[in-house]
C-alpha cells in the first residue's frame, strides 16, 4: 500500500472510531464540546505519531530481532504510559496556555484504546517505519474528525427534545452508529 | 529504605517477575503459533494442488510469496501463490495453484477479507465466484464476466465470473490476481525463481 | 468504614447495578468490535475475565507491597502480563478465534474496566473480596456482551453460534454485523437499561 492509501484509508475508509472502534471512551466523553473536541483530537493525533515512530522503534529495534514478541503487549503499553507522561510534563514547561487547551486530555489518553490500538495495528499490518508514521497521523486525524462532527452535532442534540432514557450515551451511540454508516461510503474509494 | 530506592525496587521487582513468566509462556507458545500459521499455508496449498507432496517457499517479498510445489519423485507440479492487496474495505490475501509454465490456473482460496458481510464478503465462498477458476488460461491478465454464468463452458478461457452485488470486491480480487501473475512471470525471467529460501515441511 | 456488602451482594453488582457496560459504559471498545458474533462476543468475555480474575487477586495479595506513586504501574505490568497469557494462548490452541478477534485481545490491556476495578477495588481489599467483585463484574461483561452479540448475529446473519435459526424467509439486517449496528444497537440496549432502572427506581420510592 503506499503512502497516500495508507492516509486516506486511516481518515476515512477504516476510521479509528468507525470501523475500528477505538477511542469510544474519549469519543464520547468528550464530543460535548467543539473546542474542547478539537484539543482532544490534536491531542491525540499528536500523541498517536508519537506512538507510532515509538512502537516503531521497539518493535524492529528490540522486539523482532531478539525474538521477545511476547513482550510486544507489556512493552508498548509501558512506553504509551511514560511517553504521556514526558508529553505532558514538557507541554506544561515549555507551553503553559498550550497545557491549559490539551494537558488536561493528556492523562485520560494513555489508557486510552486508540492509541494502543496504533501501535498494536500498525504492528500487524507490518508497515515500515514511513508508513507506520503516516498511519498514525492519518489515524489521528480521522479521530480529530469523527470527535468534531460528533461535538457539532451534539451542540444541536442539546436543544432538542430528547426522550429521558436515551439521554447521554443512547442518543450519542446511535448518532454514532448513523455517522458509521455514512462513513461506510467511503470504502472503495482506494485503489 | 527511602522511598525512592522502594519505589525502583518494587518496580524492578515485578518487571523481572513478570518478565520470567512472560518469557516462560512465551516460549512455550512460540512453537504452536508459529505451527498454526505454517499448516495453514501448508492446508492451502495441499487444497490448491493436490498431487503437492512436498512444498517450499522459493520467493518472499512484499505482498507476494511464492511456494514450489513438489510431487514425490522432487518434480515440481505447480507453484503456490500468497498475494495481498487493497480490497474495497481493507487488504484481501489470497493464495491461488498454477501450473509450473504459469500459464494454467489450478483454483483460487481467499484467505483472509473484510468485505462487506453478504455482500463483498462473498468472494470467499460464493461457489459461482471461486468454482470456476480452474483451468483458466492466464497467459494473459484474467477478465470479469458480468452477469454471471452458471456452466464453466460458457466463460470464455481467460474469464472469470464476478459476484452479482459485489462487482468491486470481485475486481479487487482480480486484480491482486493479475498483477502477481504478472509479477510472477518478471520475477521467472529474472531466474530468481529457482529453489532456494527456506524449506517449508 | 461504610457497612461491608454480603459476598453475594459483592458478586450480584456487577451483573445489574454496577454492570461494566450498561452502567459504568466502560469497555466499549471491545464490546463494539467484537459482538458481530455470539462465539467472538464469549470468546472475548471469558478472555477479559481471565484477565481481570488474576489480576485483581495478583494486586490485591501485593496491595501492601506497592508504594503509591508507583501504583499504576505495576498494576498495569501485572494486567499486560496477563493479557499476554491470554493473547498467545489463544493464538497457539484456538488460532481461528485469535484471528477472528484480532488486535482486541491486546486491547484488553486498556480497557477500563480492568484497571478501574484495581483502582477502585483491589486495591483496597482483601484477596477474597477481590476474586469475588472480578467474577460479579466478569459475569456483568460476559452477560452484556452475551446480549448485544446475540442481537447483532441473529438479526444480522440469522445464525446463533453459527447454526441457522431464523427461517429462509428471513432477509438477514447486514447493517447489524457492520460497526453502525454495533452502535446503534449498544445505544438502544443502553437506552432500554435506563428505561428499566427508572422504572423500578420509581416503583421502590
Amino acid at each position: 500500500m503506499d503512502i497516500l492509501t495508507i492516509f486516506v484509508a486511516a481518515v476515512l475508509v477504516n476510521n479509528f472510531v468507525f470501523y475500528y472502534f477505538l477511542g469510544i471512551c474519549p469519543f464520547l466523553g468528550v464530543s460535548k464540546k467543539l473546542d474542547s473536541a478539537l484539543s482532544m483530537g490534536l491531542a491525540v493525533t499528536f500523541v498517536m505519531t508519537l506512538t507510532a515512530v515509538t512502537s516503531w522503534m521497539i518493535n524492529h529495534w528490540l522486539l523482532i530481532p531478539f525474538g521477545l514478541g511476547y513482550l510486544q503487549i507489556v512493552s508498548f503499553i509501558l512506553v504509551i504510559a511514560a511517553l504521556v507522561q514526558l508529553v505532558e510534563m514538557f507541554i506544561r514547561k515549555m507551553s503553559p496556555p498550550l497545557y491549559q487547551a490539551l494537558g488536561i486530555y493528556l492523562p485520560l489518553i494513555s489508557t486510552n484504546c486508540a492509541i494502543m490500538g496504533l501501535a498494536l495495528l500498525a504492528s500487524l499490518k507490518g508497515y515500515g517505519f514511513i508508513e507506520t508514521v503516516v498511519f498514525g497521523i492519518g489515524s489521528g486525524l480521522g479521530f480529530t474528525l469523527a470527535i468534531v462532527l460528533m461535538a457539532g452535532i451534539r451542540e444541536q442534540l442539546d436543544l432538542a427534545d430528547v426522550p429521558e432514557p436515551l439521554k447521554g450515551a443512547g442518543i450519542t451511540l446511535i448518532v454514532t452508529g448513523i455517522m458509521a454508516l455514512a462513513f461506510s461510503g467511503f470504502s472503495g474509494m482506494i485503489k | 529504605m527511602s522511598l525512592s530506592a522502594r519505589m525502583v525496587v518494587v518496580l524492578t521487582v515485578v518487571g523481572l517477575i513478570s518478565g520470567t513468566f512472560l518469557a516462560l509462556v512465551g516460549t512455550m507458545t512460540e512453537d504452536r503459533i508459529e505451527m498454526n500459521r505454517q499448516s495453514e499455508i501448508q492446508k492451502a496449498i495441499i487444497e490448491l494442488i493436490p498431487e503437492t507432496e512436498s512444498s517450499r517457499k522459493i520467493y518472499e517479498e512484499k505482498s507476494l510469496t511464492v511456494y514450489e510445489s513438489l510431487d514425490e519423485n522432487e518434480n515440481t507440479v505447480g507453484f503456490a501463490v500468497y498475494a495481498s492487496g487493497t480490497g474495497f474495505q481493507d487488504v484481501i490475501t489470497l493464495m491461488y495453484g498454477i501450473d509450473p509454465s504459469i500459464s494454467k490456473m489450478r483454483d483460487l482460496l481467499i484467505l483472509d477479507q473484510k468485505e462487506t458481510p453478504g455482500l463483498g464478503a462473498k468472494i470467499a465462498d460464493e461457489e459461482s465466484f471461486l468454482r470456476f477458476w480452474e483451468n483458466r488460461n492466464c497467459e494473459n491478465p484474467l477478465a470479469l464476466r458480468k452477469p454471471a454464468v452458471d456452466s464453466p463452458e460458457k466463460l470464455a478461457p481467460s474469464e472469470v465470473n464476478a459476484i452479482t452485488g459485489a462487482t468491486i470486491s470481485s475486481e479487487k480480487v482480480l486484480g491482486i490476481v493479475n498483477s502477481s501473475l504478472a509479477r510472477l512471470r518478471e520475477i521467472k525471467e529474472e531466474g530468481k525463481l529457482s529453489s532456494e529460501g527456506g524449506n517449508v515441511n | 468504614m461504610s457497612t461491608k456488602k454480603s459476598l453475594s451482594e459483592e458478586y450480584l453488582k456487577g451483573l445489574w447495578s454496577e454492570n461494566p457496560i450498561f452502567k459504568q459504559l466502560l469497555g466499549m471498545c471491545a464490546t463494539l468490535a467484537v459482538t458481530n458474533a455470539v462465539i467472538n462476543g464469549i470468546a472475548m468475555g471469558l478472555a477479559t475475565s481471565f484477565v481481570l480474575i488474576f489480576s485483581s487477586v495478583v494486586i490485591s495479595s501485593i496491595k501492601k507491597l506497592i508504594p503509591n506513586q508507583v501504583r499504576i504501574a505495576a498494576y498495569i505490568v501485572v494486567i499486560a502480563s496477563f493479557v499476554t497469557v491470554a493473547d498467545r494462548f489463544l493464538a497457539a490452541f484456538f488460532p481461528p478465534i485469535s484471528k477472528a478477534l484480532g488486535p482486541y485481545v491486546p486491547l484488553i490491556v486498556v480497557n477500563c474496566i480492568i484497571l478501574g476495578r484495581q483502582e477502585a477495588f483491589s486495591s483496597r481489599n482483601s484477596v477474597g473480596r477481590s476474586f469475588i467483585d472480578a467474577l460479579g463484574m466478569s459475569s456483568g461483561f460476559i452477560l452484556a456482551l452475551l446480549i448485544l452479540s446475540s442481537i447483532r448475529e441473529v438479526l444480522g446473519s440469522g445464525t446463533f453460534l453459527g447454526h441457522q435459526v431464523m427461517g429462509s424467509w428471513f432477509k438477514p439486517w447486514i447493517v447489524m454485523i457492520l460497526p453502525a449496528g454495533a452502535f446503534i444497537t449498544l445505544g438502544v440496549l443502553l437506552a432500554i437499561f435506563m428505561l428499566i432502572e427508572t422504572k423500578t427506581r420509581k416503583r421502590s420510592a
